[in-house]
């Protein structure tokens, strides 16, 4: 394997490499918090957050950890780092926490970030780690995002809580489509990007 | 050290938690105010919204802060006799369903209130103590606002419904809707979550609660007709049952039906009293 530029870390799990198109980790929060953009931003800024922040504390400290207790450790840097965003959020946007509710604890489960902590950071500095975890948290939010402005544009004819297609249960023109509201429309849009991603880059399909 | 020898797996495992402890608990300690005040700004702002005071998509938090201190009165009643309970300061954590519901003392089972109870809420045990709302307009009490919560189809939504008591000669019949609203739930956007909908809480207003039996009639309908029934969420089938279910409890026997009678009966013998006829001590 040739070392990778730190552009390469950063930017490559946005489309060469994405968590969610091409490994498929982190579906189960993708499809729970996006029916609005909203809270899909705020998922995505909390999850990037995390993956970055464990990358770097790991990346700096996987000299020392002994490999039959490495697992629980990392378990312990995110779960830390996790508690701290929920507190964070808890604190300073409590209405946009509400609505997360076990989201945020659950991003201790994130197949990314625990992945990431495993497949990088053990084996990376903390600078690179810390760029690593950025970028597969972007590359989580990009799915995120695309998937939040769709579901929540469709299904309730609004963006960020703005009415730009006025619904027909609110007196307008817009018949809202009740299955984007549905976490199983998640799924559908999903794997809409995954098959644009893998027309753009053929190399990505799996062989059967 | 060696890495892997079992005194360096303890001695990074110790350091971990110590720094990882000391970490998450210096943050949650250190915030513990702010969120303190920020769970508190947002009953608060509910139970504006419930009683039509405070619009949440054009009120400011401040204006929300002022209107508050200016015209709610928190208040303790007693579930049980339906009478206000003085003694109990209203952020009294008995009062704290929650709390309530961990202690055997503080809660009855549902189904243990009386006879052949059926649990129609889904809430299991219901407090002793609850903390209600009062609003009153130049001495005279216009509005009480009361907890209510109840399973919808996910989750238990925890909400509040304003009522208009200013019309105590009336009767029961005289009770009507302020206005309702939820602060927690869990149902699906788009279908129950519409229970936050500004365009289906303004259904609410003006419905009335009771027949002239005290018999709780309100609720939410697929043909609302009569001036007791809210048209339902469409697509949301059992969440608007739940809404019917919770509200049945209540404001029925078990809930709040003997603290809004005896307000009632009080405000009826004041006013007779008012009147200079003499009413018999009651004992």
């Amino acid at each position: 394997m040739t070392e990778k530029t730190a552009k390469q870390v950063l930017f490559d799990p946005l489309l060469n490499n994405n968590p969610i198109a091409l490994q498929i980790l982190g579906l189960c929060s993708a499809l729970a918090v996006t029916v609005k953009l909203e809270t899909s931003l705020v998922m995505a800024l909390a999850v990037t957050a995390v993956t970055g922040c464990s990358g770097a504390v790991i990346g700096a400290i996987h000299r020392w950890i002994p490999g039959s207790i490495r697992i629980i450790v990392q378990m312990t840097v995110i779960a830390s780092l996790v508690i701290a965003v929920d507190q964070l959020l808890q604190a300073y946007a409590f209405t946009i926490s509400q609505k997360l509710s076990v989201f945020v604890g659950l991003i201790i489960t994130n197949c990314i970030v625990m992945g990431r902590a495993e497949a990088f950071a053990m084996k990376n500095g903390p600078w690179m780690s810390f760029l690593d975890g950025i970028g597969n948290g972007l590359g989580y939010s990009m799915i995120l995002i695309i998937v939040g402005t769709v579901r929540e544009l469709f299904g309730s004819g609004k963006l960020l809580n703005i009415t730009v297609m006025k619904p027909v249960t609110d007196g307008g023109w817009y018949p809202t489509n009740g299955l984007l509201l549905i976490s199983p429309s998640a799924f559908v849009l999903i794997g809409l990007i995954i098959w644009v991603i893998r027309t753009i880059r053929p190399e990505q399909v799996g062989k059967s | 050290m060696p890495r892997e020898s079992v005194l360096n797996t303890f001695r990074v495992a110790v350091l971990l938690c110590l720094v990882c402890s000391v970490v998450v608990s210096s943050l949650a300690v250190g915030l513990r105010d702010t969120q303190q005040t920020q769970k508190e700004t947002f009953r608060q702002q509910n139970i504006l919204a419930a009683a039509g005071l405070w619009d949440p998509d054009s009120g400011t938090a401040q204006e929300a802060r002022d209107l508050y201190e200016r015209s709610i009165t928190p208040v303790v009643v007693d579930l049980e006799t339906g009478r206000v309970d003085p003694d109990i300061p209203p952020d009294d954590p008995r009062t704290d369903p929650r709390v309530a519901a961990r202690d055997s003392r503080l809660h009855t089972p549902v189904t243990e209130l009386g006879e052949g109870v059926r649990d129609i809420a889904r809430i299991r045990r219901r407090e002793h103590y609850s903390t209600i709302y009062e609003v009153r307009e130049d001495g005279r009490l216009k509005t009480v606002i009361l907890p209510i919560r109840g399973y919808g189809l996910w989750s238990t939504l925890w909400g509040f419904i304003a009522l208009d008591v200013s019309r105590p000669e009336a009767g029961p019949e005289g009770i009507t809707v302020r206005g309702l609203s939820f602060y927690a739930h869990g149902e699906t956007p788009g279908l129950g979550g519409e229970v936050e909908n500004p365009l289906w809480k303004a259904k609410w207003p003006g419905k009335r609660v009771y027949d002239a039996d005290w018999n709780v009639l309100i609720e939410v309908s697929k043909s609302a007709a009569s001036d007791h029934q809210v048209d339902a969420l469409s697509g949301a089938t059992i969440t608007s049952n739940g809404v019917t279910s919770m509200l049945r409890f209540w404001l029925g026997e078990y809930g709040f039906g003997p603290y809004l009678r005896s307000l009632l009966e009080s405000a009826a013998n004041s006013t007779l009293r008012t009147a200079g006829i003499q009413v018999s001590a009651v004992p």
